[in-house]
């Protein structure tokens, strides 16, 4: 006889409700690297962002309203992935706080070598 | 026929296909898989023609709404069912409109976000209230084709065209890890939901109830859901195939939306740029224009009140407070400080999980033959609404699994 059969109706709704349950937990407080690895691409995305604005400003392809909202809407973005991080004393976490320290108009040179330290700090961890 | 008529289909695809869900998840979709997502949004777009141009229908010869029809063939409970997650759906959808509305103010004008999203949604309730019906279609439908710049740029920046053509067929690129593998379905699942929003149908029935259609309307009817939704499925792959020629070898996977605008201002600078924004704030201000008030249609429509804006806000009271008071709460989401990129992830799971509810009653009343008589779907209508169907319910059932393993899609 199959386990449903032998239990009230609504048993089995009630254990898939607690499967359910415990899968949302279990996604939702893993912590360490790979529950990490997406603030970790957020901040690559946002510092190769950042540097393509920087870029596109410096010939003059933008206007500076735009630059300066972009500027603190990235910013803002990458804070909130540093301060999500449940380790923020990782090398990953040093480099995004580093990205948090550069000003608003460096280099893209210098932002894009972020993005790429990230980079590759992600795809080890995809690879592990 | 009058090609303003397809006003109606160009707001409903231009504002449906070109929210800020759209341009979030098109132009993710091209940076992280390249064209291999194009095939979905072409998928998608045949769905929602064939559900649009089905729910035209019904407006055009049942001369009803499809929310009226839906309670009396659900009956009381299964149609508040129905009504309470649409109404939820589409009020996540509206809070994230305004919010992008307001974001892409803010990076034309640089006044603070929250501020803005406020002027915009007084501003936004001042159009719905002045303007007859036809001009809230045209205003917003036809500045939104500003969007059309980014199609112009795609052109511009000589994209490998045969990779385009090649990602319209149905494909899953090779070599995807697990993890990869999940992340590409998401963002399939994601981009069906975004392209078929129950709004955009909700939205368009009650639009043609409100132009008068009538079986003489069927040409205009089938027109407009195939011009328009075409027209915003265009935007959308150009979004997509821009973002991956320019992004995705730049490690950019668009964090906020007005990394987007980029797509133009690269080939045509600062003016493309700031065409690209009005497109987008157009656009994305029309979708809020359509979630609000197709909110509004499916709560008159459900309890049977006087609705529509082709009569005077006071000749319909009770529909004419449900909207104004559905725009406050979704700024009310909005001013909660609650970010605009997870708004959008949840008004994308919230939509899929409420598609089959949408879709079931609309395929099960134009198929009718007692309501629609010889309008009822006929054979290529009817397989194509079971097939897609299938599909709806199928990416429902996946979505939220999908959600929670791939972080919404982050990996």
């Amino acid at each position: 006889m199959l386990e449903a059969e032998q239990h009230p109706s609504g048993w089995v709704e009630a254990r898939m409700l607690r499967v359910s349950l415990a899968f949302l937990l279990l996604c939702g407080c893993s912590s360490g690297p790979q529950s990490d690895l997406q603030y970790i691409k957020q901040a690559r995305s946002i510092a190769a962002e950042w540097a393509e604005v920087n870029q596109q400003a410096s010939h003059g392809n933008l206007t500076a309203t735009y630059v300066g909202s972009m500027h603190e809407w990235l910013r803002d973005g990458a804070q909130t992935s540093v301060t999500s991080l449940t380790e923020p004393d990782s090398s990953y976490g040093k480099e995004m706080k580093a990205l948090l320290a550069e000003p608003d108009d460096a280099a893209p040179a210098a932002l894009r070598a972020h993005a790429d330290s990230l980079k590759q700090i992600e795809d080890k961890l995809e690879s592990a | 026929m009058n090609p303003l008529e397809l006003t109606l289909g160009i707001m409903t695809a231009v504002g449906g296909f070109v929210d800020i869900s759209e341009l979030v998840f098109a132009a993710k979709a091209g940076s992280t898989f390249g064209y291999a997502l194009i095939w979905v949004f072409a998928f998608a777009t045949v769905g929602i023609m064939v559900f649009s141009e089905m729910s035209g229908r019904v407006a055009a010869v049942a001369k009803q709404p499809v929310f009226n029809l839906m309670r009396h063939r659900l009956g009381l409970k299964l149609g508040l069912l129905v009504l309470a997650a649409s109404v939820i759906s589409n009020l996540i959808t509206c809070a994230a409109e305004i919010g992008g509305v307001a974001l892409i103010l803010n990076y034309l004008t640089g006044a603070p976000y929250l501020l803005l999203a406020v002027g915009m949604t007084a501003a936004l309730i001042v159009s719905i209230w002045v303007l007859p019906f036809e001009w809230i279609e045209r205003t917003y439908g036809l500045l939104g084709l500003f969007m059309i710049v980014f199609a112009v740029a795609l052109v511009v920046i000589h994209p490998p065209w045969h990779q385009i053509a090649g990602g319209l067929v149905p494909q899953v690129p090779h070599g995807l890890s697990t993890k990869e593998m999940l992340t590409f379905g998401y963002f399939t699942v994601a981009i069906i939901s975004a392209v078929m929003f129950p709004y955009e149908v909700y939205f368009y029935s009650s639009g043609g109830i409100e132009e008068g259609w009538s079986p003489k309307d069927m040409l205009t009817n089938r027109m407009t859901s195939i011009i328009g939704m075409g027209l915003g499925s265009l935007l959308a792959i150009s979004i997509l195939a821009s973002s991956a020629q320019l992004f995705g070898p730049a490690n950019v996977d668009p964090e906020i939306p007005g990394t987007a605008a980029l797509q133009a201002a690269i080939p045509f600078g600062k003016w493309g740029l700031i065409l690209a924004l009005l497109g987008m704030f157009f656009a994305v201000a029309g979708a809020g224009v359509e979630t609000c008030l197709a909110n509004a249609y499916s709560i008159a429509q459900f309890f049977g009140w006087n609705w529509g804006r082709h009569k005077k806000p006071w000749e319909a009271p009770r529909f004419t407070i449900a909207w104004i008071v559905l725009f406050v709460l979704a700024l009310a989401i909005v001013l909660t400080g609650v970010d605009v990129m997870t708004l959008v992830e949840f008004a994308v799971l919230f939509s899929i999980l409420v598609l089959p509810l949408t879709y079931l009653p609309l395929l099960l009343l134009s198929g009718d033959k007692k309501l629609m008589g010889e309008y009822a779907n006929k054979a290529l209508a009817k397989s194509l609404g079971w097939l897609y169907f299938a599909i709806v319910t199928a990416a429902a059932i996946a979505a939220l699994p999908l959600f929670f393993l791939t972080s919404g899609g982050n990996g």
